[in-house]
């Protein structure tokens, strides 16, 4: 596999710290998505124009999209979801451009990503709640069910890893088959199935982390509700 | 598949960074923008609100207005039509008044209508009294008639109010040299003296008689003296009866 270059690669080291080609393309994608950011945002007037109508379309979604899961933590959840939906549209869909690989088709920043996902919702609950109330939701409705907490919390964040790495790696995957096998052009269409996947794929993502996210939030808030 | 630290360390440093970068520099910024114009629209909304509002408040006071003015008119109209029914009951009366006036001197012009034409039948009535008195008296005046009434002018010369025996004597200074007497039949000598006598009796004076004879006086005398005329003749009291009349109608 390390032949045709399919997996993440080593390009230089620092110490003990290896900086792989995931990492470089991320620190490309973030450079063009500041890059970006600053340049369009420098002068945003009130009456817009095409581009920033577009930008604030993009902001103005997200928003309306946390704020329909977890209404009352919205501007709270929504730099974290809404940076997760647009680096993981465009890491996806940078598999696309030829000599680049997608930084999601490395197990190891997919893992990062749901480890921040699993990280943020323990976050995001203690520091709405307190930590004492926070943890009392793993004893509901009963004590027996903390194990099942536990193996769910660990299991949903491996799966949130696994899956987009998966699906990820393998459209990459199989497109390079295609072109060993059939040649030029021919994973034309796989890449148009690869331009859906990375969308659908962006999209449940950072609809799984937030309602990760508004679930340990909103399930301590249903209680102290139906206590009052 | 093998999981490398490094980038899962890096990875997630660079995520955060990405997460910092993207909120300070994409999501505060369009934020912001859109907070602005949200607040730009909330305020136009509230100024239509606060518009629409004042435009409902200035309805509300126009309506309430229109209904005062309609109910001013309605008093004003209803105040223009008891004042026409008091100006026309005022106008009624004073027409009915005026009527009333007209109808009593209609009535008095037609009692006066009626008192002339009854004076005017009785003054012709007298005239013509008088013309047949005067032609029956015509008929049966004579000397002896004449005779009767000189002694009568000669009795009553004496007794004529003393004022106006008073009055001849005192003008007697206007009076022309004579008296003249005149008569329908030619008077004796006797009649003269006697006549003569009473005259100075009365007059105060010996004054010369002048004796004319005038058929026209029918029976009877007339002394003038002066601007004073006695008529003691027949002709001047049927005169004096039908003028008598006449003053009578006027006085």
């Amino acid at each position: 596999m390390e032949d045709i270059d399919i997996l993440a690669s080593v390009v230089f080291q620092i110490g003990p710290v290896a900086i792989t080609s995931t990492v470089i393309t991320t620190w490309l994608l973030m450079a063009v998505l500041g890059l970006f950011a600053w340049i369009t945002t420098r002068h945003l007037a009130t009456q817009p124009g095409p581009l920033q109508t577009a930008l604030e379309g993009v902001v103005a979604s997200i928003e309306q999209a946390v704020a329909a899961v977890a209404p009352q933590q919205a501007q709270q959840l929504m730099p974290f979801i809404g940076t997760l939906w647009i680096f993981l549209v465009i890491a996806n869909l940078s598999g696309l451009i030829p000599g680049v690989h997608s930084p999601t088709r490395d197990l190891s920043a997919t893992a990062a990503l749901a480890i921040l996902v699993f990280l943020s919702v323990h976050w995001f609950g203690i520091r709405t709640q307190g930590l004492k109330r926070y943890l009392r939701h793993y004893l509901t409705p009963s004590p027996i069910l903390l194990p099942f907490h536990l193996i769910s919390e660990v299991t949903r964040t491996i799966a949130l890893a696994v899956r987009l790495f998966g699906n990820i790696m393998s459209l990459e995957m199989t497109a390079l088959l295609i072109l060993l096998v059939a040649g030029f052009l021919a994973p034309v269409p796989i890449l148009m199935l690869h331009i859906v996947e990375a969308l659908v794929q962006a999209y449940i993502f950072g609809m799984l982390a937030l309602i990760y996210v508004a679930g340990g939030l909103q399930s301590q808030q249903l209680r102290q509700k139906t206590k009052e | 598949m093998e999981l490398n630290w490094s980038t899962f360390i890096l990875e997630i440093l660079n995520f955060l960074v990405l997460v910092w970068i993207l909120k300070r520099f994409f999501y505060r910024p369009v934020l912001n923008v859109l907070a602005r114009r949200r607040a730009g629209i909330e305020k136009i909304l509230s100024d239509a609100k606060t518009l629409h509002h004042d435009a409902e408040a200035l309805q509300a006071q126009y309506r309430g207005r229109l209904a005062d003015w309609e109910l001013e008119r309605q008093q004003a109209r209803e105040q223009l039509v008891r004042e026409i029914e008091e100006e026309r009951a005022q106008r009624l009366a004073a027409l009915q008044s005026e009527l009333e006036q007209e109808r009593e001197k209609a009535r008095v012009a037609e009692a006066r209508r009626q008192s002339d034409a009854m004076h005017k039948a009785e003054e012709t009535a007298l005239i013509q009294a008088a013309r047949f008195a005067s032609r029956v008296l015509g008929q049966v005046a004579c000397p002896e008639l004449e005779e009767k009434l000189l002694g009568l002018v000669i009795d009553e010369l004496p007794q004529l109010p003393a004022e106006q025996i008073a009055a001849l004597r005192n003008n007697r200074g206007q009076i022309p040299e004579t008296i003249v007497v005149a008569s329908a039949f030619p008077l004796s000598d006797s009649q003269r003296q006697k006549l003569r006598k009473a005259l100075i009796a009365t007059t105060g004076t010996d004054l010369p008689l002048h004796f004319e004879q005038d058929v026209e006086i029918l029976a009877g005398v007339r002394i003038t003296i002066g601007p004073w005329v006695l008529g003691a003749n027949l002709r001047d009291e049927l005169r004096s009866f039908a003028e008598f009349a006449h003053d009578t109608r006027y006085s």
